[in-house]
């Protein structure tokens, strides 16, 4: 792993956008790291990856700090645009999205399993900082059971994406995606560069969850506290690799799913067609 | 060129391809599903891509996607499919993305009534996304032909504005079968009075002039230009910054290349028995207007000084036909009155404006003949109709 950062920040990220917005403390800058470390490690230059982003602390942190070519969609569509936008790029160009829990699994989850069933070739990272954490902190589809947050006084009650058995992992799975991993940086940061690395080679469907600690609202509501060793010390306690789970886990680490191309991709299958028709009239 | 017997739809999917539409994304609705179908069926043919979408709303984010990787796209709906359109329009106008949408209108609120002529959507056109700060361009034909040419003309729009054009058309206009003739060589199509604007990219990254100028092209993802596109508010470094100055730039910008360059689309117009200064001035678009120009023609003849004003280009609306201090008729298919309004406000104080609505069906001869006769002699209209001032 590059050890340094400002390395890192040289060779992919706009100077003016990093230090990022993000508040003091956030998990979101690890994320980030763990990200651009895979197309370091890849090999990826800014020219082979169009970076895209949504609405949230995620969407909004992370949009425009990457030097190549990006955009931010309205909330919950950047999974549609990007679907369009495969259509059009040449298929050596990645599409990775770096988007937060509202993002994919609230406003958006129609149109992520939508990109998952027809297997296009996008790397979804998504940053989940609990819920809805920039509009002030309320609960959002992966919250934990019990957790108080602005608009759950009492305690999140309501069975979510992260409920026994209800796993957004296990949807997308059914949906069609080909690459699922879910890691916590803070935990281990080298399994979850492996995790992104392998989420990018895969062309088609990929999508690799990122619970991070949120300081600021989050940690502050559920723990009392904002010091930001509070969160992480909460965050590693609740933390397992899949296999070894005791009943205090919640994030279960590790790869859920690889069927790394073991389907075809939706551009290519899309432009195979329309060659064929083109040329011959039928399929 | 090659006649058909065919459907509205039918000729826009023809006049999108000759523009140069290689990517449609849509949802089946009714009157505007047999568009998708001829785009299915059509676009492979052609080397395009047809994509049906989960919704009205990735439709259009799909048209999106598509148009940033530099591919001219459309989708095309009703208006229950036209207010799903609202994310990705508002995003299409403040990025700055060309692409073509068609609305067809049918009998609302909400689903109401399906294979039948409407036109609720004059302002939800105009306003097709929240926020304000924006013009918008939108354009109506009157038959299939002139839908398959306007279709051309909002691509032709759509990339020099650099913003997405909306084509409002009827369940008459995109179910109706007419005769359609399709031009296959330029010269015909010169003839016919076809533009085309190719799609080109901007180098960027400093993408974001505060300027009414046309012709620059949009950003473009897959270039490595650094190019940045994003639903916040633009700046020379496209980056998010959330000051009240930038915004007022951007949103200048968003109306002004619009209000500025009205001389792009300001001839989208038609007038009959307009040369004498009319007493009476039937204002109407879209299907309607074709009842009212037979209607027009006939009480000319039974001695009526009335004219015909039909308006193509809808938004911005065209205030300079509505100076001169007359009688103003609207005609349009609702029942609430929504082109009336916007004459309202157009005309001098002096001017009279009425309305005659009816939804669902055209208007006949004989019912305008009526109104015409007693706009004229200033006796109140038999339907209870449009009474601006008690309102």
């Amino acid at each position: 792993m590059e050890l340094s950062a400002s390395k890192l920040i040289e060779e992919y990220l706009r100077p003016r956008k990093i230090p990022s917005t993000a508040c003091a403390g956030c998990g979101l800058g690890m994320n980030h790291k763990v990200v651009i470390q895979a197309f370091k490690e890849l090999g990826l230059s800014t020219a082979e990856v169009i970076w895209g982003t949504s609405i949230g602390c995620a969407g909004r942190q992370t949009f425009a700090t990457f030097k190549g070519d990006g955009f931010a969609g309205t909330h919950g569509r950047a999974y549609a645009i990007a679907r369009g936008l495969r259509i059009a790029l040449p298929p050596e160009k990645k599409i990775v999205l770096s988007v937060g829990d509202g993002d994919a699994f609230g406003i958006g989850l129609l149109h992520l399993i939508h990109a998952a069933r027809v297997n296009a070739d996008i790397t979804v990272i998504v940053h989940d900082n609990l819920g809805y954490q920039s509009t002030g902190g309320q609960f959002g589809f992966t919250t934990p059971m019990g957790v108080k947050t602005d608009s759950s006084p009492y305690g999140m009650f309501e069975p979510n994406l992260m409920s026994a058995g209800m796993d957004v992992m296990h949807i997308l799975k059914g949906a069609g995606a080909t690459f699922l991993a879910r890691q916590v940086v803070l935990a281990d940061g080298f399994e979850a560069v492996a995790s992104v690395k392998k989420a990018i080679l895969n062309r088609g469907f990929s999508l690799v969850h990122m619970p991070h600690p949120c300081v600021t609202n989050f940690a502050m509501k559920h723990l009392g506290s904002r010091v930001p060793v509070e969160i992480f010390r909460w965050f590693k306690k609740h933390t397992a690799p899949l296999g070894q789970e005791t009943p205090e886990t919640i994030w279960a680490t590790g790869i859920w799913h690889d069927a790394s191309n073991s389907r075809p991709e939706f551009s290519e299958l899309v432009w195979g067609a329309t060659e064929r028709i083109r040329r011959t009239g039928t399929l | 060129m090659k006649r058909f017997l065919e459907t509205g739809n039918f000729a826009i999917a023809e006049g999108a391809i000759i523009a140069g539409c290689r990517f449609f994304a849509g949802y089946p609705i009714t009157p505007a599903t047999e568009l998708a179908e001829s785009m299915s069926l059509r676009l492979p043919q052609v080397g395009g891509v047809y994509l049906q979408a989960e919704d009205e709303c990735a439709a259009m984010h799909l048209c999106i996607g598509a148009s940033l990787g530099g591919m001219k796209a459309m989708t095309a709906t009703s208006g229950p499919g036209f207010i799903l359109y609202a994310d990705p329009y508002g995003w299409a106008l403040g990025c700055e993305m060309p692409m073509v949408v068609l609305n067809s209108g049918r009998v609302g609120p909400v689903s109401g009534i399906t294979g039948a002529p409407g036109q609720g959507e004059f302002y939800n056109t105009r306003y097709p996304t929240q926020g304000g700060n924006f013009e918008c361009v939108v354009l109506a034909p009157n038959s299939a032909q002139e839908a398959m040419a306007m279709v051309i003309e909002a691509f032709y729009l759509s990339e020099r504005l650099r913003m997405p054009v909306t084509i409002l058309a009827d369940q008459l206009i995109t179910d109706g079968w007419e005769d359609i003739s399709i031009p296959e060589t330029e010269a015909e199509m010169k003839e016919m009075g076809y533009r085309f604007q190719p799609r080109k990219f901007h180098p960027g990254p400093d993408f974001y002039p505060a300027t009414d100028a046309l012709d620059i092209p949009p950003v473009q993802m897959g270039k490595n230009t650094g190019g940045l596109c994003s639903d916040w508010t633009p700046t020379e470094q496209g980056y998010d910054i959330e000051e009240v100055e930038d915004h007022h730039k951007h949103a200048y910008r968003l109306i002004y290349k619009v209000r500025n360059n009205r001389q792009l689309f300001n001839h989208h117009y038609e007038k009959k028995y307009m040369d004498d200064d009319p007493d009476l001035v039937v204002v109407s678009y879209g299907t309607p207007s074709r009842v009212v120009n037979t209607a027009v023609g006939r009480a000319r003849s039974q001695g009526m000084k009335v004219g015909a004003l039909r308006l193509i280009n809808l938004w911005p609306f065209p205030d300079e036909h509505f100076t001169r201090k007359a009688k103003y008729l609207a005609v349009e298919l609702n029942w609430d009155g929504q082109l009336v309004r916007e004459m309202q406000r157009a005309v001098s104080h002096d001017s009279e404006v009425h309305f005659f609505g009816i939804c669902g069906d055209l208007p006949t001869n004989k019912d305008l003949l009526e109104t015409f006769d007693k706009i004229l002699k200033d006796q109140p209209l038999q339907r209870k109709g449009w009474e601006w001032e008690a309102w």
